[in-house]
């Protein structure tokens, strides 16, 4: 199993590369359009399903800066996917470089107990865990938008900050247990 | 007389939502221009009924008149029951010749002939079909209209599609449909499903099935997911391919919409971490049923995604290769060695 | 039981629907009484009052069978209430034939079903049937038609206080299994606070466990629990699908067309409860909770001036102006659907300024339970959001909020939940002004609940976004002091800051609160603006902030001074425009106003709050560094703020590195100073921006500099700075006044 590994390359000039992993490999299509729309940086998008990523890619691969797992809580096996896709990437990644995006969060038939092992795994990994409403146009642009803000960040684009400092400000939180809402 | 008449009229239009009633009493052609127009469709239900109920009296409307007004409604909503799909087996020499008429009289004469007191009613329909309706009832029973029983069957073409045909009746209707098309026996199709154009579709292979080819296929689906220069798809190349064996598996285009699938287990139970199931003599029985609006789509969907692994197993794609719903598995044939998964419905 | 039957009922009814009871009751009466008799001459004849005639006189043991007069009569009503509605009388008359039995059990069904109203139901009717159900052997089936029944009218029964004074003897029947949900629905609509009792509870519990958690008792429960908490411990699940089946299945076609025929005649609140039911299930599903229905009670007859008025409850629909309000105060009728009462401005001064709970209480539960259904577990994944509808919905409720100048507990409760699965773009504005609504948060929790979700969000968004969060904080901040300034006691420093659900908060628990809010944006300003760049929109809504935050002693009484972090100050210090520089000058103004203020307070008052020696000489740093850049050309002076190594700075080959900040070099007044240069010496052709350095230029440059709207400048400056003049060498030199 070949590692992933952040600084085995080079950046490129004014560039920022971003890999989104999604296992329904629905949402990250839409992510990545309107990700590549923004002018001020030169973004690319890597698409896949699951790591590891295949050999043959390795080099024209660019240098990953951020690598988003994306995790539909409608479904076990996407969670699954992501548990396991983790394992093949190198640990510089966690420095900061690797955030979870979850969408269908406030679906009626996800169980509680799902959210909160996914807000669990960030925490432990100490990455930032991001919402979205991937069924919305204006939903799917502001995730785009939000990664970019991290991915400029990661990308070393930012002056001043780092992609560890970024992350520790945003870093997933040990699960909050919330009591059962009440209606009074 | 009179009385079962107006209750089979009640009956009928209770089946029918209100929006709906107006143009099948108009599609029946029973009323007069003036009578259609005295109705006030927009009133509650009730009052229509009471008022169509009036119009049956004054016009003394006999029960055929009522059992055309159910027909015509039937063939035209006919994905309200369960419909059960037969096949015909071993044809005689002019099985292929059997025309409208022909039918008509021989099913007629040959049900006349097992049941004393029975009420058939047939219509051929625009595509080749000719739907049937039987009111079943028996030596000592006028034929209860209450419950009827529809048939269709594509003339030239050995399936019949059938409706609520209790087993009582059973033999008989297939008794006579044997006879009237001139074939030797009939045997269940193991299809059903709530809607008739799909099961019929399904069994007489009229969608779009897709074959194995060795070359990869020249559509352009390729093409489509390179939106941009900057978006790269890392797997690319799995996920064409996954979709072509799913088209494979369970034909490509839209597909007949089946409610469900049912897999009958009667085989050993193996499973190492269990030692007491594993061990026993007799077989392991159980039943495993995949449910869903829209099965097929879903099972393709499945495959597609990557939910469910590829090449799909003979066992899912079995249910569109061979038109069937309704499998009994068991340790003989081949594919009953790996236990079927339970896939996810959409 | 008169025998008017009155049919045109809604006609006469839309007349005299006025609620002026007083004055004219008197002379309208008799006409009333001679239009009275006209129409029952006119009725006399009239087949459908005979038919209620015969129901209503006809023996106990006719029999059914054969007899064709029942036939023809019912079948006569039956046309009737069909085609228009049965007037309330005739309702009566034919639910007590009905639920008496007098003729078997087999009419029975048939009778409810024409039962549809054309106005109202009168209440002693379904009060009548009621006893009926515990006395007669009536069929299980027909039991349960006729709850249904009670349940589909329930908004038509004109009063409810005689069914709730039999809340008991309604309440025995959640025993009967087949009764039991339709009864729990019945209770739920009945139910107020005096009716929870331990007995009922645990009768309650009991049945739970016998057959499983069903909604309809939990929903019963859990509205025990709103009005009671400590008596139903049970925890309810947060997740509960509509408890409540719509049982108006038999009626609701019938009762639709008599409506709509009935639509131009009766005023349209006739039962709207019913419509508004019927339409959210066949076509919007989706947002069926987000529907206000109307205000509606179809008690439309003006209160009767009789004695009998005085225990009468008015409905909030009759009511129109303040003035009633003002004189029905004591015996409003709540609606049986509380959302409604966000739609109406009567019913929200009813709202603020009555002390019975239960309204409230009945509001929130509502509103809790719409607001988590809709937004935290839909049942299509959010697709199809951003609808007018949801929109239009949460518009309401924030006004309703600005209207009643507090939040409500139950939006608070979900805001806490939505925020850790917010994307931080869904409904922003609208949850932003939800956001600012919430009360004071112990500063316990403040961090769980508020702080760690928000600042995921805000670094993570864009300086959009950034911008909104901070404006929203602003406001929140503006309204907890507000809401202090308020309510704050003055004799024991113990404030009770809501009103309504009375949650005491000690003076120092509310101190911390605020102390940790601005505390918390001070951290979120510092890295946002350095994330940003200092981004000049951000340090402006930041600044605004502060321009709250500096005044919370004066302005709003609370013993508390807070300083912006250096993150803030330097980046307002340094900005490159003039007016984020003049308003951190400002600010600092204030800051000193607040503290002197406080200090001579100290002096004066034995128990005045101490404010610690830090504080006070950070303050004085800042001062000390706001003069020494911008006046006395002293940047990167060793002992300040900022330091630099010397060599470093002469590395720099910046020329006379330390002026590079006062008020003629700073980037943002640079423009000024050479305008101003301009101005002084015309004639001059090189430009030498050290000759307003000189004493008396320098006094005309910092007036120019004032005239210009520097407002904040000048009033720090005269505040803060002390001109030297004596020095001839004519360099004004400044020293800072220390506030300590």
């Amino acid at each position: 199993m070949s590692l992933l590994k952040p600084f085995s390359k080079l950046p490129g000039i004014n560039s920022a590369n971003i890999l989104l992993v999604e296992f329904e490999e629905t949402f990250q299509q839409s992510l990545a359009d309107a990700l590549v729309e923004e002018t001020a940086v030169t973004v690319n998008v890597r698409l896949a399903k699951s790591l590891p990523l295949p050999k043959e890619n390795e080099e024209n691969r660019p240098r990953i800066d951020l690598v988003v797992f994306i995790i539909n809580l409608t479904t076990e096996l996407s969670f699954q996917s992501a548990e396991a896709s983790l394992k093949c990437l190198d640990s510089g990644f966690f420095l900061g470089k690797v955030c979870f995006m979850v969408t269908n969060a406030r679906n009626a038939s996800v169980p509680t107990e799902r959210l909160d092992s996914v807000r669990k795994l960030a925490a432990s990994l100490h990455c930032p865990l991001l919402f979205a409403e991937d069924q919305t146009p204006a939903g799917v642009t502001n995730a785009a938008e939000r990664l970019l803000t991290i991915l400029k960040v990661t990308a070393g684009l930012v002056p001043m900050t780092t992609a560890l400092y970024l992350s520790n400000l945003t870093r997933c939180t040990v699960p909050p247990d919330i009591d059962q809402p009440t209606f009074d | 007389m009179g009385d079962s008449t107006k209750s089979l009229l009640q009956r009928i239009i209770r089946r029918i939502p209100s929006r709906a009633i107006e143009s099948t009493l108009r599609k029946w052609g029973r009323l007069t221009a003036e009578q259609l127009q005295s109705i006030d469709f927009t009133q509650p239900k009730w009052t229509v009924t009471q008022e169509l109920l009036d119009m049956c009296e004054e016009g003394n409307w006999t029960l055929k008149f009522i059992t055309e007004l159910e027909m015509s409604y039937i063939i035209d909503n006919p994905n309200q029951g369960m419909w059960y799909a037969y096949q015909l087996m071993n044809p005689e020499d002019d099985a292929n010749s059997v025309e409208l008429t022909q039918f008509k009289e021989q099913f007629k004469s040959h049900l006349k002939q097992l049941v004393r007191h029975i009420s058939l009613k047939m219509k051929k329909h625009t595509d080749e079909a000719v739907w049937i309706r039987i009111a079943w009832g028996d030596r000592f029973f006028q034929p209860n209209h209450m419950k009827p029983t529809y048939a269709v069957h594509y003339l030239q073409t050995p399936y019949v599609f059938v409706t609520s045909l209790t087993s009582k009746h059973k033999p008989l209707f297939s008794q006579a449909m044997t006879l009237s098309t001139r074939y030797q026996a009939i045997k269940d199709a193991n299809l059903s499903g709530r809607n008739l154009t799909a099961i019929r579709d399904l069994l007489m292979r009229q969608f779009q099935q897709a074959f194995p080819t060795k070359h990869p296929s020249p559509l352009a689906e390729r093409n489509q997911t390179v939106s941009h220069p900057r978006i790269e798809k890392e797997q690319d190349g799995n996920a064409a391919n996954r979709l072509e064996l799913a088209c494979e598996a369970f034909g490509g285009g839209t597909l007949p919409q089946l409610q469900s699938a049912v897999y009958k287990l009667e085989t050993k139970f193996r499973d190492q971490t269990n030692k007491a199931m594993t061990e026993r003599e007799e077989s392991f029985k159980c039943i495993v049923k995949f449910a869903s609006t829209n099965l097929l789509e879903s099972l393709r969907h499945c495959a597609s995604s990557g939910f469910a692994s590829t090449p799909v197993t003979p066992l899912l794609s079995s249910i569109s290769l061979k038109g069937k719903n309704y499998f009994v598995i068991t340790d003989n044939s081949p594919g009953a060695a790996s236990q079927p998964r339970r896939a996810q419905d959409k | 039981m008169a025998a008017s039957f009155n049919r045109s009922g809604p006609s006469d009814l839309e007349t005299s629907s006025v609620n002026d009871q007083s004055v004219s009751s008197r002379s309208s009466n008799r006409s009333v009484r001679v239009a009275e008799k006209e129409r029952r001459k006119n009725e006399a004849e009239d087949p459908v009052v005979l038919a209620l005639k015969y129901f209503n006189d006809v023996e106990a043991g006719t029999p059914v069978n054969g007899n064709d007069e029942v036939e023809k009569q019912l079948v006569l009503v039956e046309k009737v209430g069909y085609s228009r509605g049965l007037s309330p009388d005739a309702i009566s008359v034919m639910l007590e034939f009905a639920m008496s039995l007098r003729m078997g059990t087999t009419l029975c069904p048939r009778v409810l079903k024409c039962l549809i109203p054309a106005t109202t139901v009168p209440q002693e009717a379904v009060v009548r049937a009621v006893v009926w159900l515990g006395v007669g052997k009536i069929p299980a089936t027909t039991q349960v038609l006729f709850v249904k029944w009670v349940l589909t009218v329930f908004d038509m029964i004109d009063e409810k206080d005689q069914l709730r004074a039999i809340y008991g003897f309604i309440f025995n029947f959640v025993t009967d299994e087949n009764l039991c949900p339709f009864i729990c629905h019945l209770l739920y609509l009945l139910t107020r606070k005096e009716s929870v009792r331990v007995f009922r509870v645990r009768k309650l519990l009991e049945l739970q466990s016998k057959l499983g958690r069903q909604p309809f008792l939990l929903h019963l429960l859990s509205l025990y629990k709103v009005f009671c908490p400590e008596l139903v411990t049970l925890s309810i699940p947060s997740r509960m699908r509509s408890g409540f089946k719509n049982h108006t299945s038999p009626w609701k076609s019938a009762l639709l067309f008599v409506q709509k025929r009935n639509g131009s005649q009766v005023s349209s609140n006739v039962s709207l409860a019913v419509t508004v039911k019927d339409k959210t299930s066949t076509r919007k599903r989706k947002h069926h909770h987000l529907e206000l229905p109307k205000l509606s009670s179809v008690v439309n007859k003006p209160a009767q001036t009789e004695t009998s008025s005085s225990r009468k409850l008015v409905p909030l629909t009759q009511l129109h102006s303040f003035a009633q309000l003002l004189e029905n105060m004591h015996r409003i009728e709540l609606p049986s659907q509380m959302g409604s009462l966000l739609g109406s401005s009567m019913a929200l001064h009813y709202l603020d300024c009555v002390q019975d709970e239960s309204a409230l209480l009945r509001l929130n539960f509502w509103l809790g339970y719409s607001l988590h259904e809709e937004f935290l577990f839909c049942s299509d994944g959010g697709a199809s959001q951003y609808s007018e509808e949801v929109l239009q919905f949460l518009n309401r409720l924030l006004s309703t909020q600005h209207f009643l100048q507090e939040g409500f507990s139950s939006s608070e409760a979900f805001l806490y939940k939505f925020l850790t699965v917010w994307d931080g773009a869904l409904y922003r504005p609208e949850i932003l002004g939800l956001l600012s609504n919430i009360p004071v948060i112990p500063s316990s929790q403040i961090g769980r609940l508020l702080f760690e979700p928000l600042m995921q969000l805000f670094f993570t968004s864009s300086l959009f976004f950034k911008c909104g969060l901070i404006e929203c904080l602003n406001n929140m901040l503006l309204k907890w002091l507000t809401w202090h300034s308020v309510y704050a006691l003055e004799d024991d420093l113990d404030i009770s800051l809501h009103s309504h659900t009375s949650i005491n908060m000690t003076l120092s628990g509310f101190k911390d609160s605020v102390m940790e809010l601005v505390l918390f944006v001070g951290r979120l300003a510092s890295v946002g603006l350095q994330l940003e760049g200092c981004h000049s929109v951000l340090l402006s809504f930041v600044l605004d902030f502060y321009e709250t935050a500096c005044d919370t002693f004066l302005k709003y009484g609370l013993p508390l001074v807070l300083l912006p972090p250096s993150g803030v100050f330097y980046p307002a210090l340094l900005a490159s425009d003039p007016v984020s520089v003049d308003r951190l000058a400002y600010i600092m103004y204030r800051y000193k106003a607040n503290l002197t203020s406080a200090k001579n307070q100290e002096k004066v008052t034995e128990q005045a709050f101490h404010i610690s020696r830090q504080t006070f000489r950070e303050f004085n740093s800042y001062i000390a560094v706001m003069a020494n850049y911008l006046w006395n050309s002293r940047v990167f002076h060793p002992g300040m703020g900022v330091q630099l190594e010397k060599e470093l700075l002469l590395k720099s080959n910046v020329p006379e590195y330390w002026t590079s900040f006062d008020l003629i070099h700073h980037p943002a007044f640079m423009s000024y100073a050479i305008d101003f240069h301009r101005k002084c010496w015309p004639g001059r052709k090189d430009m030498d921006l050290n000759s307003i350095k000189l004493s008396k230029p320098w006094g005309w440059y910092l007036e120019y500099l004032f005239t210009q709207g520097f407002d904040g400048l000048k009033l720090f400056f005269q505040g803060n700075v002390r001109q030297q003049k004596a020095q001839g060498d004519g360099q004004g030199d400044s020293t800072p006044t220390q506030a300590r």
